[in-house]
C-alpha cells in the first residue's frame, strides 16, 4: 500500500459571488488513477471548483488539497504538479506552435522535451503554425500537449470537448485513454454532456445547485437509476418512496425514475395493484433525472 | 475486429462490447484461435475506459468464448458454449421478446417476422460475410 495523497480532496467547499450561492458545501473524494467525470448544467459552478482547486480563486469556506497541497498555501506548488486544460483556452496567437511550446516548458522543471516531440507528432501540430491560425480543434489538442508534456499524474480538464467536432471530441478522449489512463494518471474531467464522457469515465459526480447530488462508479448509475411504469397510486404514498427522482403521467400510467432500483420495487410491492415494468435509461435520461426531476404527484 | 458504439443507449457500453463479440462469433466473423486485440489497444481505439473493455472480456472468459493468456493475448475459444441449455434460451428469448414487440409496434405480421428470422439465421450460417 502506498502513502500518496489522494489525488482530489475536497470538504465542505463554499463559494459566493455577491448574493448568488455558487459552491454550498461541496465534498468528494477522486480516487488515484480514475478518469473521474465532473458533471453540472452550464453555470453549475464547475469552472469555479476547478479554479479554486488550481488557487486562481479563494473559497469562501471549506478546504480543498491538491496531490496533498493545499492551493491556499503552495498555489505554484499545485500548478507545477498538475495538468490543467482550461475551459475555452486562449493562447498567444501571435507565437508559433513551437515557440509556445519552448516558453511554456520553462515554468515546469519536469518537462519533457521528448515527450513534447512525439505528442506534437502524433496530434499532428505543425511548430512553424502561427497559434491564432490554428483550428478549434488543433487549439485544443496543444493545450492538452502543454497540459501532459510535463508528465503530471494529476490531470483537471475543463469541459476540453466544449465546441469540438465529432471527430475532434474522439481524437482528444482517445488521447486521454492513450496518454494518460496507459500510465495510470488520474484525470478530472467536467462536461455538461453526460453521454459524451461516459464512456472514458470510471465514476463520475453530478454538482447541481452547487452541492454534489451524486458521485457513484458509471455502472452503478447504470444498475441502480431505472424507469419504473406502475398504474397511477395513492399520490399521498409517493414521498414514502425511497430515492424518487421523478414522476411522469403519461397514457393513464405513471412513470417513476428512482435511483435505487431495488429498494423502490420492494417499498412498491404491497401499494402497487399491478406488476411493475422496469425500464433500463441512458445516462442522459440519468442525468435529467437528478436535474430537473418532479417528485410531486402529476396532475392526471 | 469492428466494434461500432451506440452512445445514447440505455445499454451499458460493456454489454455493447460483449453483444457485439458474441455476434461476430456466432457468425463467423470471429473464429476460435483468433486473436482480439489487447485491452489497451481496443480502450484507445473506440475509445472507451480501459476498465469496460476489461470488464467486457473478462465476462466473456468467464462465460467461455474468450480464453485470455498471461502475456500473449485474448484469443477466441473452440468450445462452442459452456453455458446451461436453459441459460441459453433464456437470453435468446430476452433478445426475441424486443424483436417481437418492435415487429407488433411496425405492423410486420408474425409471417414477415418468421421469414425475416429465416433469412437471418441462413445469413449467419452462410458465415455472416454477406455484408461485408
Amino acid at each position: 500500500m502506498n502513502n500518496s495523497p489522494t489525488p482530489i480532496h475536497v470538504e465542505n467547499l463554499r463559494k459566493n459571488f455577491g448574493r448568488k450561492q455558487v459552491l454550498r458545501g461541496v465534498t468528494m473524494d477522486v480516487p488515484a488513477g480514475s478518469i473521474f467525470g465532473f458533471l453540472g448544467l452550464n453555470g453549475a459552478g464547475k469552472t469555479t471548483l476547478i479554479r479554486i482547486l488550481l488557487g486562481l480563486l479563494r473559497p469562501d469556506a471549506g478546504q480543498c488539497l491538491v496531490e496533498g497541497i493545499d492551493p491556499l498555501i503552495d498555489a505554484i506548488g499545485v500548478r507545477t504538479r498538475v495538468g490543467y486544460m482550461a475551459e475555452n483556452q486562449t493562447m498567444y496567437g501571435w507565437m508559433r506552435v513551437g515557440q509556445l511550446i519552448e516558453w511554456v516548458s520553462r515554468f515546469y522543471p519536469s518537462w519533457d522535451s521528448a515527450l513534447a516531440a512525439s505528442l506534437r507528432d502524433q496530434m499532428r501540430l505543425d511548430a512553424d503554425e502561427k497559434v491564432g491560425a490554428l483550428s478549434k480543434g488543433q487549439t485544443s489538442r496543444l493545450a492538452l500537449l502543454l497540459a501532459l508534456a510535463h508528465r503530471p499524474q494529476t490531470v483537471i480538464l475543463d469541459d476540453p470537448t466544449l465546441g469540438l467536432d465529432p471527430i475532434a471530441r474522439r481524437d482528444l478522449l482517445r488521447d486521454v485513454i492513450g496518454q494518460l489512463q496507459d500510465r495510470g494518471a488520474t484525470v478530472f474531467f467536467s462536461s455538461h454532456l453526460l453521454y459524451e464522457i461516459e464512456p472514458i469515465c470510471d465514476r463520475v459526480a453530478i454538482l447541481h445547485e452547487g452541492r454534489i447530488i451524486q458521485c457513484a462508479p458509471v455502472d452503478a448509475l447504470r444498475d441502480q437509476v431505472k424507469r419504473i411504469v406502475v398504474t397511477p397510486m395513492d399520490a399521498a404514498r409517493l414521498p414514502e418512496l425511497p430515492g424518487l427522482l421523478d414522476v411522469q403521467a403519461q397514457d393513464g400510467q405513471w412513470s417513476l425514475t428512482v435511483n435505487d432500483v431495488g429498494a423502490a420495487r420492494h417499498a412498491l410491492a404491497p401499494v402497487s395493484r399491478s406488476e411493475p415494468t422496469v425500464m433500463d435509461l441512458n445516462l442522459d435520461e440519468i442525468f435529467e433525472a437528478y436535474v430537473i426531476g418532479r417528485r410531486e404527484a402529476p396532475h392526471a | 475486429m469492428f466494434i461500432r458504439l451506440e452512445p445514447s443507449s440505455a445499454v451499458p457500453v460493456y454489454r455493447q462490447i460483449v453483444d457485439q463479440i458474441k455476434y461476430q462469433v456466432a457468425a463467423g466473423m470471429l473464429r476460435s484461435g483468433d486473436r482480439l486485440p489487447s485491452v489497451r489497444e481496443l480502450a484507445r481505439r473506440l475509445p472507451v475506459n480501459q476498465n469496460t473493455v476489461l470488464k467486457a472480456y473478462e465476462l466473456l472468459t468467464h462465460e467461455g468464448l474468450l480464453s485470455r493468456r498471461q502475456g500473449d493475448g485474448t484469443f477466441v475459444t473452440n468450445t462452442p458454449s459452456v453455458l446451461k441449455k436453459s441459460e441459453r434460451l433464456r437470453k435468446v428469448s430476452a433478445t426475441l421478446a424486443q424483436a417481437a414487440a418492435q415487429a407488433v409496434h411496425f405492423e410486420i405480421s408474425a409471417d414477415e417476422l418468421h421469414q425475416l428470422l429465416n433469412e437471418e439465421i441462413n445469413r449467419v450460417a452462410a458465415g455472416g460475410r454477406s455484408d461485408e
